[in-house]
Parts: structure tokens; sequence; C-alpha cells
């Protein structure tokens, strides 16, 4: 019989940790019986040689989701059952990392586990077949035939980084993974996952030494040499563009944006993360396009705007930590709206943007996001799991605890310095836009003719909503005709 | 033999009618309990219950509403999707706060806030500093009780529930699910999945005095319960939720949920696709419903990560060897009515969907003729048991994993009686319950294919 779980350890105290770094590790010992691991290599898939787009995430993939040398992928499987946990992976552009929670009880029949996976990789074929079908569904299936607007999201990172490293999507293209073979992972892995790569992140109530001993685990990676490379800023745009992805679904998806030089490293940050949540705080209405859009006109579920790379936003309410970057863009995305108002949707979250560079933020709404925000990064650093990955990232960005980051830069911060930052950062003119829909022509003749979308509604709205649609309603999409590009769903990821 | 050893919770008596009712639930942590946090159960002379669980998370609070209307609730035809509809009315104002007055007090306390809707449950959350819980809870309160949207902003809200839906529609299984509820159910609300059908979803602008009848007949205290879990006392709590909910009129409404039948017959459906997916099957049986009592439920519910999880044999055939199916899952959902246990598998290739959905049906055949292997029940046990506690990871996420199980029996001394439940099951119990759940006539399968020459 299984012996009874010692769970009330759960209730222990369990204060905000100190964050230890340490060579290359990253450690938060506390007292919780969760003991929470982050295996981050500083390589993702701006590594990917060309031709080979999608290696970092197959190689990640063959890891977490295949056997070691030692255990096949299903004996992994079947000793992590009763633990009911598991390793998994996310790769990004320039970090790949490993997570995996146990229970204390179970920490040294885990660690074996991830620690035999993470070093000793079996690369059998059968799971190599596995892990790249997955791949190519996910794009030919999952992305590009069932979520379109999380494929309008990805789609724009790859138009906004064409010829560029981070330009193929982090999976990969469908032709690239299908071209992949296993002596390609066993080489990317020899080179890449390596000790001037490796960051251990670990927290919990883990035993005295215990840190010590995967240090010395993992220290038997090779060497190598450090990925860490400069990206630089992808070519600027000389106007905004317009692609249309088509395919046949029900309502249309709108994303845009354009690169930013500005990270989580740069004085800028705490300002435009001001201007992104005032204009479009992820999945809350206390924000500005939020109750403009949906709450007033009722266009959409939502719509939101980001200074970083948030993937899979549909699906969560907070990103996920790990995805850090040199390059990010700044980025508004609509969600799907009824096939005849996407036209004056699109012009309606121009028009505020516009508006936003224009007239900056008022005296009071910038106090209350700040306020927001301050205390919303508590909310964000809940788990340990959360806690542990900001500040692996914080170790990237060099800007050390995010919490303490990010209090102190929002208490020196002026409305002038946001105002500044926007007239800076967020020029016009330069979006590139993204629709996924079943009919480009409206699109095409209101780039083309300026052809107005007036709205119609439901039920009466007050003045002020009408005098703003009037305008709307013919706002010039700032887009050359040459500039429109019209893309069938199935060459996207080729 | 088999030792069916209760876990005996010491119920103490309600006390005192038409005064505060209390008891210091069983929760005081004692070991082997899967839920580990001392908790009270306090009920308001309105019907009102709230649920306290200190925890030692520093600073945060979560509180969550746990309302008894989902779309099981939706009795009338035509009027599928309203629980939800009501998820979203509840963010247009009440009498003594606007929703832009709303938004700025949750904008100032930085609090994470919204709202989810199922069959049977729509759950309220706020996450926030406990310095605000008084501000929130007035707030909160206000729209429970006395929620006030004019025809406009109800016209105009159900144009966003209409962007939900959309937002929502590229994914085939969204049409999956609702092709195999409306198949295996004929009576029964289960019959229409909680987003609502689109038609119903279109009509909504229409019926805003249907709305006001909605919220009169579930926004009662005796149809909720307030959760508070975090950096609290059970004091403190007492204390705002009376001053705040104390004066909530007890409603009148009882639902009168028809019945389903038994099946009688095995059911089919297709949906065809209209653009390029993978093929899926979805094979489905009636369950019973939740209990803590019963074996029923617990037996199935161990046996469904036994036969379709990924350390079962159908998977390890399935997905890894033959490589034929690259999703497998099962769902088995705790429900106050029997519900379904459903089997998922995304096909790779067209060609073996029947051969796939015959292996499930085989597995389900399996289970009801053979007993399972003590070791792999006694690992299944270990699983569920930590996979609960590795859940727990925050105050949220505690109050999370409570409100499915607060919805069903309004506390949360009930997980801990349904794992000693999963303690007890034993191999033959669980052959029993295969063969009294896992019967041709029970059965609906559902497949969905993209058009020809899409694939």
């Amino acid at each position: 019989m299984p012996r009874r779980l010692a769970l009330v350890a759960l209730a222990a105290i369990l204060l905000q940790p100190l964050t230890f770094t340490q060579g290359a590790s990253v450690v938060q010992p506390g007292t919780s019986p969760l003991i929470v691991f982050r295996i981050l290599f500083t390589a993702g898939s701006a590594s990917d040689p060309a031709g080979q787009e999608g290696l970092a995430s197959l190689t990640a993939a063959m890891l977490a989701e295949g056997g070691s040398r030692s255990r096949t992928y299903q004996q992994i499987v079947e000793a992590m059952y009763p633990m009911a946990t598991s390793v998994n992976w996310q790769v990004d552009k320039e970090m790949t990392v490993f997570t995996g929670t146990t229970h204390v009880e179970n920490l040294d029949r885990f660690y074996a586990l991830m620690k035999d996976m993470l070093l000793d990789p079996g690369f059998r074929q059968d799971d190599f077949t596995r892990v790249r079908d997955d791949a190519v569904n996910f794009l030919k299936v999952s992305l590009r035939e069932s979520n379109d607007e999380e494929l309008g999201k990805e789609y724009l990172y790859n138009v906004i980084y064409a010829g560029h490293p981070y330009g193929h999507h982090n999976r990969g293209t469908i032709p690239s993974v299908q071209k992949l073979t296993i002596d390609d992972v066993r080489g990317f892995y020899r080179d890449h996952f390596t000790q001037a790569n490796l960051v251990v992140g670990l927290a919990g109530g883990y035993p005295k030494g215990f840190d010590a001993k995967v240090e010395s685990d993992f220290a038997q990676l090779p060497a190598g040499s450090a990925d860490r490379k400069t990206f630089a800023a992808p070519a600027a745009a000389a106007a905004s563009t317009l692609a249309i992805v088509t395919r046949d679904t029900r309502s249309t998806a709108i994303s845009m944006g354009f690169p930013i030089d500005v990270t989580r490293s740069s004085p800028d940050w705490p300002a435009l993360a001001v201007v992104a949540s005032y204009l479009g705080q992820h999945r809350s209405s206390n924000s500005h396009l939020y109750q403009r859009l949906r709450e007033a006109r009722g266009l959409n579920y939502g719509d939101y705007a980001y200074v970083e790379y948030f993937p899979r936003g549909m699906f969560q309410f907070a990103p996920d930590p790990n995805l850090a970057r040199q390059q990010q863009i700044f980025q508004i995305w609509i969600r799907p709206v009824e096939v005849n108002t996407g036209v004056f949707t699109l012009r309606a979250a121009l028009y505020e943007y516009d508006t936003l560079v224009r007239d900056g933020l008022s005296r009071e709404a910038f106090e209350a996001t700040r306020q927001f925000l301050t205390k919303y990064s508590n909310i964000l650093t809940q788990t340990q799991s959360a806690r542990l990955g900001y500040a692996l990232d914080s170790r990237y960005y060099r800007i050390g605890d995010y919490n303490t980051y990010l209090r102190d830069a929002l208490a020196k911060l002026s409305l002038d310095e946001v105002n500044r930052a926007i007239r800076q950062h967020l020029a016009p003119n330069r979006m590139r836009i993204v629709v996924v829909t079943k009919d480009p022509k409206p699109f095409q003749d209101a780039v083309a003719r300026n052809t107005p979308s007036p709205i119609r509604y439901n039920s009466p709205k007050p003045k002020d909503i009408m005098d703003e649609d009037a305008v709307i309603q013919a706002y010039r999409i700032d887009v050359k005709p040459a500039d429109v590009t019209v893309v069938p769903v199935e060459k996207v990821f080729q | 033999m088999k030792a069916r050893h209760w876990v005996v919770v010491a119920a103490v008596a309600l006390a005192g009618v038409g005064a505060w009712m209390s008891r210091q639930a069983a929760g005081e942590s004692r070991g082997g309990n899967v839920f580990p946090y001392a908790y009270s159960v306090d009920d308001l002379p309105n019907g009102l219950r709230l649920v306290t669980v200190p925890t030692d998370y520093p600073n945060m609070v979560a509180l969550y509403v746990v309302v008894r209307a989902g779309s099981r609730d939706e009795v009338e035809a035509g009027k599928s999707g309203y629980a939800h509809l009501f998820e979203h009315l509840m963010f247009r104002g009440s009498e003594n706060f606007t929703p832009q007055q709303r938004d700025d007090i949750m904008k100032r306390a930085g609090a994470d806030t919204n709202a989810t809707t199922n069959q049977d449950r729509t759950t309220y959350y706020a996450v926030f500093s406990k310095e605000d819980l008084d501000e929130v809870m007035k707030v909160e309160a206000d729209r429970f009780q006395r929620l006030k949207y004019a025809e406009p902003a109800f016209k105009t809200e159900s144009l966003a529930v209409l962007g939900e839906y959309n937002k929502n529609s590229a994914e085939p299984t969204e049409k999956l699910d609702e092709a195999l509820y409306e198949t295996a159910f004929r009576r029964h609300t289960y019959a229409h999945t909680t987003m609502g059908y689109l038609q119903d979803i279109q009509d909504m602008p229409n019926q805003y005095a249907y709305s006001l009848e909605f919220y009169k007949r579930f926004y009662t205290p005796e149809y909720a319960t307030v959760l508070l879990v975090g950096d609290v006392t059970r004091e403190r709590a007492v204390d705002v939720t009376k001053k705040y909910f104390g004066g909530w009129a007890r409603g009148s409404y009882k639902p009168d949920i028809p019945a389903e039948p038994p099946q009688t017959e095995p059911r089919t459906a297709h949906v065809d696709w209209p653009s390029p997916t993978l093929p899926w099957v979805a094979v489905a049986f009636k369950g019973p419903a939740y209990s803590d009592t019963a074996w029923d439920k617990a037996a199935l519910d161990l046996l469904s990560p036994m036969a379709f999880g990924p350390n079962s044999d159908l998977y390890k055939r399935l997905v890894l060897e033959e490589q034929k199916v690259d999703d497998l899952g099962a769902n088995f959902g705790n429900h106050p009515d029997p519900e379904l246990f459903t089997v998922y598998a995304r096909v790779k290739n067209v060609k073996d969907l029947d051969e796939v959905r015959d292996r499930i049906l085989g597995t389900f055949a399996q289970f009801t003729r053979q007993p399972v292997e003590q070791s792999k029940l006694d690992a299944t046990r270990s699983r569920m048991r930590y996979s609960f506690a590795l859940r727990m990871n925050s105050s949220p996420a505690i109050a999370a994993a409570l409100a499915p199980y607060i919805l069903l029996t309004r506390t949360p001394d009930t997980i801990n009686k349904v794992f000693a439940l999963y303690q007890q099951v034993t191999p033959e119990d669980m052959r029993a319950m295969a063969g009294k759940y896992f019967t041709d006539n029970n059965r609906t399968i559902v497949t969905l294919t993209p058009k020809a020459g899409t694939q």
C-alpha cells in the first residue's frame, strides 16, 4: 500500500523566499514540500541552423517526451505516474527550459529520472518519429486550422522578423521539421546543451546540499561555449503593412505590432509596461481598448496590448516565465470579430492607438495604472514556480528581484517620462497588421479606396460613441495597396 | 476482506436557528487528509455559506463566490447559454457601483478578477492584497444583491458573448462536444453546452426581460457560497461577509431539471468539419453523479487514468508504439447529475478511425471483465493524491481546487471523504462498476472528420 502522505506540511510557513545566484544556479530554498525545478539553457530557436528551423524545439521535446538511455519513455511515464509529475519543456528564441515539480517525498526518485532525461538522453528513432509528427501536427492542424487568434499572433512575429533569426515559429516550419533527422537532434544537443548555456533553477524545501548535488551532476555536461549572441533589431518597416491570411472560418482575427528597442533591461521598460497595461492589460476589463471596443461597442470578447512575447494567451491569464529575449515587439491583439465588423474594428484599434500616441496618458490613467502594476506583480509571482521563473529572467535581464525592481521603478516613474517614452518608442505609421479571415475584400477595398465601414448596433449608443464612430468608419488605414498581401493559410509556416 | 474505513468527520450539529450558525469544521489538519488546511464553515441566516481557509501564503487573499447556476439550470427551450451570459452581465454594474467605478476599485487594488461558468456553476473570483479585503467585499456584494444594467448595456454584452463563441469556433472539439452532448442527452439540460447554441446566443439581445428573471432565480444567497482563502482569519472573514452580504434576501426558486430517462440503445453522430483537420472520435458512456458516499463514481475515477491515461496500455499502443493517435484522454467530471465518461482520440490518419474507435470500445469492455492489478490501483491512488497536493501551490490555487467541491456539497470536507473512498475501492469494485455503466445501450459515439478532400 502506498504510504500516507504527510501533506500537513503544505500549510507550513511559506514566506517570500530569498533568491541566491550562485555560479550557474538560481536557488530559492524554502520550507514548501513542493520542490520546483527550472533547468534553463540560454539557447533556443534563434540558434536553429538555416533550413533546420524547429530543431531546438524538437531536441527539447526529445528530452522531455522521449526516453533516456537507461529507460524507455514508457518506463519513465510509468515511474512518474504514481508521483503525478512529469518533465515539461518550453523553447523560445533564446531560452529552453525544462520544468518539473515534485513532492519532497518523491524528490530522489523524480530527480533521478529528470537527471537521466536531460543528461543521458536515449534518442530513439520511435520517440523521434512521434515527437516530429507532434511538431508537424501542431503547426499544420492545431495552430493553422484550430485557433485563428493564436495563428494571427504567431504569424505577426513571422512577418516582423522575416529574414531575422527570430523569423520562424519556435516549432519551425512544416517542411523544415519534416526534414529533420535524429542525428540533427543529437548534434544540436551536443552543441547547445552545455554548461556555458546552463542555469539551474531550484526552489522549495529540498534537503541541505541537494542544490550542490544538482549543480555537480549537471557539471557533467560539456563545457561548450555560450549561445548568447547579439541579435540585431529586425529591419525597420518603411510603412505600415497588412497581411491577410485567408481560411474558411467563421470570424475575423486581428493582430498588429512593430518592433521596439526596449526590454526588461531598458530604462524605459517600466514606462512601456504602464502604457501596455493602460491600453490593454491582458484578460482584464481595466484597460482602454477593452473598454472602447468590447464594453462600449460589443465588438468582440477582448482587446489587449503587450510589450513582451506572450504565447498561448488565449489559454492563460498570466504569462509563462523564461521567454526572455533581446528583441521584443509592441503588440495589439484584437480577439475575433464578426466578419462584417472586421474593417471597422481594425480602424477602431488603429484610431485608439493613434490617439494614444498623439495624446499620451492622462494623469489619472497614469496614477491608476501605476498603482495597479505595483500590486499586480505580487499576483504574477504567487507560486514558487513563477517566482523561480521570474528570478531566472531577472538574471538574464540583470535587474535584480523582479518585484523589487518594478516597485522601485514605478515609484520613481513620472507621467512625463511615460509620455516621452510613448513618443520615442510608439511611432505611428509602421504597424504590421495581420488579419485572419475568409473575406479579404473589405480590407483590400478599405486600403485601396478608403471605403467606409459604417457599423450598426443592436442598441442605442451615447453621443460620444456615435461621434467617434463617424470618424472611425472612414479612418484611414495607412497602408499602401502594394503593401497588402493575401496569404492562403496553407502557405503559413511553410 | 476489504477494509472500508470511512474517514469519520466530526460534524458538529448546527446550532441556533436565526442566529449565526457556525461550526468549526472537520478540517483540522490530520495526517492523511488530502485537503490539509484547517477551515471553517459559517452559515448566515439568509442561507449564504462562508468557507474560510487561512493559509500561510502571505499578504494575498482569494475571494471565490460559487453560484449554483450553470447550463444545467437552463430548462427552457431557446434559452441555452444564459448562465454564462450572466457571468458577463455581473460585470455590467450594480446599484452602488457603475462598471467604471467597479473597475477603478479593482484596478487600484491590483486585483486579478474574472469569472467562469460550466454546466453546474458560475464562479466569480478576485485575488488581491489583504488590505483591500473590505473594499473588494463591498463592491462584490453589491452586484450579487443589486445588479443593475439597462437594456442597451445588456444588448451590447450579449455581443461580447457572441465574440466568445466566435473565438472558440475555429476549434473542432467545440463542435464535437456540442454534437456529443445533444446526442447523449434528450431530456436533461446537459444536452446543451455551457456556451449554448449559436441561434440562442444570437437571440440573446431580444431577451432582456428573461435575463432579469434569471437573476432573480439564481442570484440568491441559498445558491451561493463565499470562499475566502489566504491571509485572512475566520473572524475577519465572518465580519466582512456578514457586513456586506448579510442583508441579501433569500429566494424561492427551485429548478425543475428533467431527469434523463435510461438510454435504451447505442447512439452515434457525426460532424463534417468544413476545413482541414485531423479526425476525432469520442466514445462516451453515461456515468454516475458525484458522490462522497457511494462507490460508483470513485471506482470509475480510478479507472479513468488506468484505462486511458498516459500510463495505460491503450495509450502505450496507440500513441507511443503504433503512433496512430496523437491525443488520447478521458474526461469524467464531478457533477450533481449523471454526466458522461468520455474518451477522446485525435487520429493521425482517417483510415485508422474505425480501428481506433473499436480499440477504445475493446478497452472499455476489457475493464468490465478483468479486475485491474492491485499494484496499478495503488499507483493510481498515489497519483491522484499527489496530483491534488501539487495543485495547491498558492491561495487562489487552493480556492480553485475547492470551488468544484463547494458547488457539489458546500464544504471542503467532501474532498477528504471522496479521497477516503478512493483508498477503499478494490479491483473488483472497479470491474463491477465498469460492468454497470459501460454497456452498449448506455453508449454514444461521435466522430468528426474534415469534408472529403480537405485532410
